[in-house]
């Protein structure tokens, strides 16, 4: 029994113990997600592909990742997209309002493997908010050569078009499309893995980082090792239930990992190995 | 640092109560319909000292099925957490329950320390009892966590019909029979070989020999189809006994209460065999599929729990056993598994 070295107990030690966060801005996006600006009661230092724990009271819990530039800051910027019950508690909040959060939890993008490499990021939907802020930290360092395929349900379902925007005049290679076209869409159409010609980068040469469903991370994690790509290069991040954070409730285990603290980005690599998706259990 | 006394029955009732004047006192008592159960005492003489091996297991008092973490006060704003530091003495618990809350401290305690279970179990004296007359359903032996432990307990008592024989390993255990010292003796040689022979006829006793080091090879291997775990699901009526009787198996879930000033955020336990336990925001189930969640099940305890905690998600206590009403508890599914080892096929399940 562990009673060696006992610490009195600290209330900050209490690792399930929310801090208050005061709303400061809601930019909504499309009909179903807002980015909300969080000003919070103390820093935060936390990297791009981790996640906290928000939370309201009342409503509980949900694991979202970070999509502001990674620092460590009193600022914290969250794209929610309202889906189940907390979130859509989260999207009738207004500016001022409070959200609690906990963390930063799981490990961060290897961003040491794109030194010296291209840089093929591949989102669908909501995915391409853990992304932004490894595109931004990438055209802040000036080096990479960065192509963004993004896919979305359809043109109004494109989360940061602002941004996109931006990142095309900063210089990276921005490749949009849609499932549904509306009228007036002149870009591509049909799913992010039927548009890798576009990408303009040499694959066995280049690092991936994906995020979005389930099946399209699959997808284009099996294109790129075809392509040549070497698996630990091909980083993913990925989505489960959560409640705890901190691998205690269970939830998420998979394989023999949690993928909330040995996750949530995983290389392609580590999925196949731990038997991760598509849980070989 | 290991010690060893003797303890005459005629004094246990006097050391208990005045234990029970420092802290609170948990043993085995019957409940309103009769049940043994854990309970805190309130009579020492109605602690049922020769109940069988088998009683809902301990977990509860350190993972309750219901904890509040938090109370959020609205007015205020401000967030309370309710961490109990109650002291309390745990007697009458089985070798099996210690061995599985010295694997949950690993978990719960190495690393990211959970604090609402350090404070319990820091805060807990276990003083158990060696089994001399284990159940048809343990399977302890084969484990190495039963029926007596070597190490990893607090106070550890062995029947010698008119004596106890005491052994004492914590620093708080030892202090605490110091206290008390008038009433423990020094054990004599006579002690010890009566000692030993209580241990032998109790590992005689055993009707279960089984091996998960055997099954977990044996899965290892590749051997095992999923046809086998198609069957073994056939039988599985997702009632979630398993996982709430089992010592080890602590998912939970965190549900928010709200009330007119308060809200209240509370874990539960939660099963990994139900469908919902891995739905994700909109509704998607990745393991949907009932195998998904046997398999998950039996290899957590079997494969993972080694790999990462170095001890098997299983003490063998044979709680499973009673509850499961399809006969797939961890000791069945293992003589399937060993029966295919010798035979290459299985065959049927005695009973």
């Amino acid at each position: 029994m562990k009673v060696k070295n006992r610490e009195p107990a600290k209330q900050e030690n209490n690792i399930y113990r929310p801090i208050k966060g005061t709303i400061e801005r809601i930019k909504k996006q499309t009909s179903d997600v807002s980015l909300f600006t969080l000003e919070l009661e103390e820093p935060v230092h936390y990297k791009a592909g981790q996640f906290f724990m928000v939370s309201v009271w009342g409503a509980g819990e949900v694991p979202i990742s970070v999509t502001s530039l990674a620092r460590k800051s009193t600022r914290i910027e969250f794209c929610i997209r309202r889906v189940g019950m907390v979130t859509g508690r989260i999207h009738q909040l207004k500016e001022g309002d409070n959200l609690w959060i906990r963390g930063p939890y799981g490990r961060a993008f290897p961003l040491e493997l794109a030194k010296g490499r291209d840089v093929v990021i591949v989102a669908g939907g909501i995915g391409i908010a853990p992304l932004r802020p490894l595109i931004e930290t990438f055209m802040k360092r000036k080096k990479y050569k960065v192509s963004l395929l993004y896919g979305s349900r359809s043109p109004d379902d494109i989360v940061y078009l602002d941004e996109t925007r931006k990142w095309k005049q900063q210089g990276v290679n921005v490749v949009l499309t849609v499932d549904r076209p509306t009228d007036g869409w002149k870009g591509n159409v049909g799913l992010v893995t039927t548009l890798w010609h576009l990408a303009e980068v040499d694959f066995k040469k280049s690092v991936a980082f994906i995020c979005g469903p389930e099946v399209m991370i699959r997808a284009a994690m099996q294109d790129l090792f075809f392509f040549g790509m070497p698996e630990e290069r091909i980083i993913t991040t990925l989505e489960a239930h959560m409640k705890c954070g901190v691998g205690k409730c269970g939830h998420c285990y998979a394989g023999k990992l949690y993928i909330c603290k040995d996750g949530p980005v995983f290389s392609y690599k580590e999925i196949k190995e731990q038997s991760i998706l598509n849980l070989g259990f | 640092m290991k010690r060893e006394w003797i303890l005459d029955k005629n004094h246990l009732s006097y050391w208990l109560r005045q234990l029970r004047n420092q802290m609170q006192l948990i043993a085995p008592m019957r409940d309103q319909v009769g049940d043994i159960v854990f309970k805190q005492v309130e009579h020492i003489h109605k602690i049922e000292l020769n109940c069988p091996s088998l009683l809902p297991s301990v977990k509860e008092f350190f993972l309750p099925q219901y904890e509040r973490l938090f109370e959020y006060s609205k007015k205020d704003d401000r967030v309370v957490d309710s961490i109990s530091k109650t002291k309390r003495v745990i007697f009458g618990l089985r070798s099996c329950d210690v061995a599985a809350l010295n694997t949950l401290d690993r978990f719960f305690i190495d690393e990211m320390p959970d604090p609402y279970y350090k404070s319990r179990r820091e805060n807990s004296l276990l003083i158990s009892i060696v089994c001399n007359n284990p159940d048809p359903t343990c399977f302890c032996i084969g484990l190495d966590t039963g029926p007596y432990l070597k190490q990893g307990f607090d106070i550890q008592l062995t029947d010698l019909g008119d004596r106890y024989f005491v052994q004492a390993e914590s620093e708080w255990a030892i202090s605490i029979i110091k206290n008390y010292h008038f009433l423990f003796s020094r054990p004599q040689k006579s002690d010890y070989d009566d000692q030993y022979e209580v241990l032998l006829s109790s590992k005689a006793r055993f009707q279960k020999r089984i091996s998960l080091q055997q099954s977990r090879q044996l899965i290892k291997s590749g051997r095992i189809k999923d046809s086998f775990w198609q069957g073994i699901t056939s039988r599985c009526f997702e009632c979630g006994g398993c996982v709430y009787q089992c010592p080890l198996c602590t998912c939970f879930t965190v549900v928010d209460r709200s009330y007119n000033d308060t809200v209240e955020r509370a874990r539960l336990w939660d099963s990994c065999l139900f469908k919902g336990f891995t739905r994700l925001a909109g509704g998607i189930l990745p393991n949907e599929e009932r195998i998904k969640r046997t398999k998950r099940w039996f290899f957590h305890k079997l494969i993972h729990y080694p790999d990462v905690l170095e001890s098997f998600g299983c003490v063998g206590c044979g709680r499973c056993t009673v509850t499961c009403p399809g006969r797939i508890d961890m000791a069945s599914v293992c003589m399937k598994l060993k029966s295919i080892a010798l035979n290459g096929e299985e065959i049927t399940d005695e009973g």
